[in-house]
C-alpha cells in the first residue's frame, strides 16, 4: 500500500537478502552439522561432508542426563504456561471489555515488568527460596516464570480480545446470560487462534529463560538452557556433546516458532504492533 | 460489604487473580533486595549485619573500580548494539518490503535467531569463534585474514557481533510491520508536490515510521543492557573483566567468585534504578511519538 509495494526485488537487493538469510541460519547448520560428527572431526572445521553419526546423542542422552533435563523443561514450561494463560487470560478479559479508574496505569504497571531485570529478582528469589526450603524444585520455577508469562498474556490477549466484537456479547446479556458465562462460552471459543499463538509465545519463552533456572535450581529441577554449565571448563570441552545438547535444546522451540509465525511480530512487541 | 464492594466493580473479580501473584512477585522480593543491599550477608555464613548504605556509599564513591568499568561497558554496549540493530534492521525491513516469491522463506530463516535459545546461542558462536578450530577464521583464511576472536581486545566486539546476529530480525521485523501498514495519502501529497525520493522518505517515511522505530530501540535497548545470557555462555564475563556486563559483575560478586550477596544486591538495586530511569525516558518518547503521528 505504500512507495515501495510494487517494487521487485532486483538482482543485487536479492543476493543481499540470500546472504542474510544464509547467516542467520548458518550457526544453526554448524551446530547440526558438529553434532553429527565423529570425535576425529569435530575439531576440523575444513570437513563439510563426512557420514553422519548419532554417537554424540547417544552420549548426551546416557552420560549427561538430557532425558532429565528434557523432562523439567517439560514439566516447567507445560504447568507455568497452562496458569499464566488461565489467569493472565482472565485479566486480559478484565482489560479489554470493562472501564475502570486508572486503567491505563495499571496496564502499564503490568507492562513495565517486562522491563524488570531479571538479575534484579533472582538475588531475592534466591535467599527467599532458600529460606523456604524450595530452591531446586520444578515448583519456584513454575512460580518465577509467571513474572514474565502473565504480563505478557495480558497484553496479548487484551489485544485479542479486542478484536472480538462486543455485539456478540450483548446479544447473550439480552439472553439473560451471566457475564462469566458469556466469557467461558461465547468470548473463549472465539479466542482460541489467540490463546493457542499466545501460549506457544509463553513456552518458547519459558523454555529459553536462563537466569532464573541457573540461580534457583542445580541437580532436580535444572531445565536445558542450563547445560551450558556442563561445557564451562576450557579443558576438554566436548563439542560434539555441548552440539548435541544444544540441538535437542533449541529443535522444539524452532518448530514452535515456525508454527506462530503469523504472529511473531505481535508476540515480540507485547501485542503493540500487529 | 465485600459482595458490594466486588458488585459496584466488575472488573476485580477479573484483573485480582493476576495482580495477586504479580504484585507478591514484585513487591516482596523487591523489598527484600533492598534489604539486602543493605546488609554485609554473604554465601555460606548465618549471620550478618546491617550495615546501613555502606555498600552503596563504596559504589557511588567511585572506589569501587571494577563497577564502574562494568557500568560504562554496559553502557558503550547498550547504546552500539541498539544503534547497529537499528541500522541494519532498518536496511533489512527494506529489502523485506518488496515482491518476491520465497518471501515466507525468508521469514522462516530471520525467525532462527529470534527463537534460538540465547545461552546456547554463546554456547554455538563459541565454538564457531575459536581462534583455532572455529568455523570463522576457517572462512576467513579463505581471504588470508584471521582473528583471536576471544581474545580481551576482541571479547566486546565478538560479544557485540553475537548479539546483533540474534537480535537485528526482531528490529527488521518490527520495522517491516511499521512499513507495511503506512498510509498512502501522504505519498500521494508528496508527488503531488514534487518532492524527491530522499525527500519523501526524509518527511514522510521516517515520521510515520518514529513509532516502531522507537519501540524497537525501547526494547533493544533494555534487553542489552540487561544482557547475561551470551555473555554467560559466550566469554563467562571474561577474559579478565572485558565483557563484565552489570549482570555478569552482579553474577560474579554475589554467586561465583565471591560471595557477597549484600554487595551484588547493592549493584543491582543501581541496575533496577537504571533500568527504571532509561525506560521511563524512552517510553515517554514513545508515547509522545505516537501521539503525535495520531
Amino acid at each position: 500500500m505504500n512507495a515501495y509495494t510494487n517494487k521487485r526485488l532486483g538482482i543485487g537487493a536479492g543476493s543481499l537478502l540470500l546472504l542474510v538469510c544464509l547467516i542467520c541460519i548458518f550457526p544453526m547448520f554448524w551446530m547440526i552439522l558438529i553434532s553429527l560428527k565423529s570425535k576425529a572431526l569435530t575439531y576440523d572445521p575444513s570437513v563439510w561432508f563426512f557420514s553422519p553419526t548419532l554417537e554424540n546423542f547417544k552420549t548426551v542422552f546416557e552420560n549427561r542426563d538430557a532425558v532429565g533435563y528434557l523432562k523439567n523443561s517439560a514439566i516447567v514450561v507445560v504447568l507455568t504456561t497452562i496458569v499464566s494463560i488461565f489467569i493472565g487470560g482472565m485479566a486480559a478479559y478484565g482489560f479489554a471489555r470493562f472501564e475502570f479508574k486508572k486503567k491505563e496505569n495499571r496496564a502499564f504497571w503490568v507492562l513495565s515488568l517486562r522491563m524488570l531485570p531479571p538479575m534484579a529478582s533472582v538475588i531475592p528469589m534466591f535467599v527467599m527460596a532458600s529460606l523456604l526450603n524450595v530452591l531446586d524444585t520444578h515448583l519456584v520455577l513454575i512460580v518465577s516464570y509467571m513474572l514474565f508469562n502473565i504480563p505478557f498474556t495480558i497484553w496479548m490477549m487484551r489485544s485479542f480480545f479486542e478484536e472480538i466484537p462486543t455485539a456478540l456479547e450483548e446479544a447473550a446479556f439480552v439472553d439473560g446470560a451471566s457475564r462469566f458465562r458469556v466469557f467461558l462460552t461465547i468470548i473463549l471459543p472465539l479466542a482460541v487462534p489467540g490463546l493457542i499463538a499466545t501460549a506457544i509465545f509463553c513456552i518458547i519463552n519459558s523454555w529459553n529463560e536462563f537466569v532464573f533456572a541457573l540461580f534457583l535450581t542445580s541437580a532436580h529441577a535444572s531445565t536445558l538452557p542450563t547445560t551450558v554449565t556442563l561445557f564451562l571448563s576450557v579443558s576438554g570441552v566436548a563439542w560434539g556433546e555441548m552440539s548435541a545438547v544444544g540441538v535437542v535444546t533449541i529443535l522444539p522451540v524452532l518448530v514452535f516458532a515456525m508454527i506462530v509465525q503469523r504472529y511473531m511480530i505481535r508476540g515480540l512487541t507485547f501485542g503493540g504492533v500487529k | 460489604m465485600v459482595r458490594k464492594y466486588f458488585h459496584s466493580r466488575p472488573h476485580l473479580a477479573y484483573i485480582l487473580p493476576a495482580f495477586l501473584i504479580l504484585g507478591l512477585l514484585t513487591f516482596i522480593p523487591t523489598l527484600f533486595l533492598y534489604g539486602l543491599s543493605l546488609t554485609n550477608y554473604e554465601l555460606g555464613y548465618d549471620s550478618f549485619k546491617f550495615v546501613g548504605l555502606d555498600n552503596f556509599v563504596r559504589l557511588l564513591s567511585g572506589r569501587d573500580e571494577e563497577f564502574w568499568y562494568s557500568l560504562r561497558i554496559s553502557i558503550v554496549f547498550m547504546v552500539l548494539v541498539t544503534a547497529a540493530e537499528l541500522l541494519l534492521g532498518f536496511g533489512l525491513a527494506v529489502l523485506l518490503d518488496r515482491e518476491f516469491r520465497l518471501k515466507p522463506l525468508a521469514f522462516a530463516c530471520l525467525i532462527v535467531p529470534i527463537a534460538m535459545t540465547p545461552s546456547i546461542t554463546g554456547q554455538i558462536w563459541k565454538l564457531m569463534l575459536n581462534a583455532e578450530n572455529g568455523v570463522v577464521n576457517y572462512l576467513l583464511h579463505f581471504m588470508g585474514g584471521k582473528v583471536i576472536w576471544l581474545s580481551p581486545e576482541h571479547a566486546f566486539l565478538s560479544t557485540m557481533m553475537v548479539d546483533v546476529w540474534q537480535n537485528t530480525p526482531f528490529v527488521a521485523l518490527i520495522i517491516y510491520a511499521g512499513m507495511r501498514s503506512l498510509p498512502t495519502e501522504p505519498y500521494e501529497a508528496a508527488a503531488i508536490d514534487g518532492a524527491n525520493r530522499v525527500q519523501t522518505f526524509r518527511f514522510v517515511t521516517l515520521p510515520l515510521l518514529l513509532p516502531v522505530i522507537l519501540l524497537a530501540i525501547v526494547f533493544r535497548a533494555i534487553d542489552s543492557l540487561k544482557t547475561f545470557d551470551i555473555p554467560y555462555s559466550l566469554t563467562q564475563g571474561g577474559p579478565g573483566s572485558s565483557t563484565e556486563f552489570l549482570s555478569m559483575h552482579v553474577y560474579r560478586l554475589g554467586f561465583a567468585q565471591t560471595g557477597w550477596i549484600g554487595r551484588s544486591a547493592a549493584v543491582s538495586v543501581i541496575l533496577l534504578m537504571l533500568i527504571t530511569v532509561i525506560s521511563w525516558v524512552l517510553i515517554r518518547a514513545y508515547r509522545k511519538g505516537v501521539e503525535n503521528r495520531g
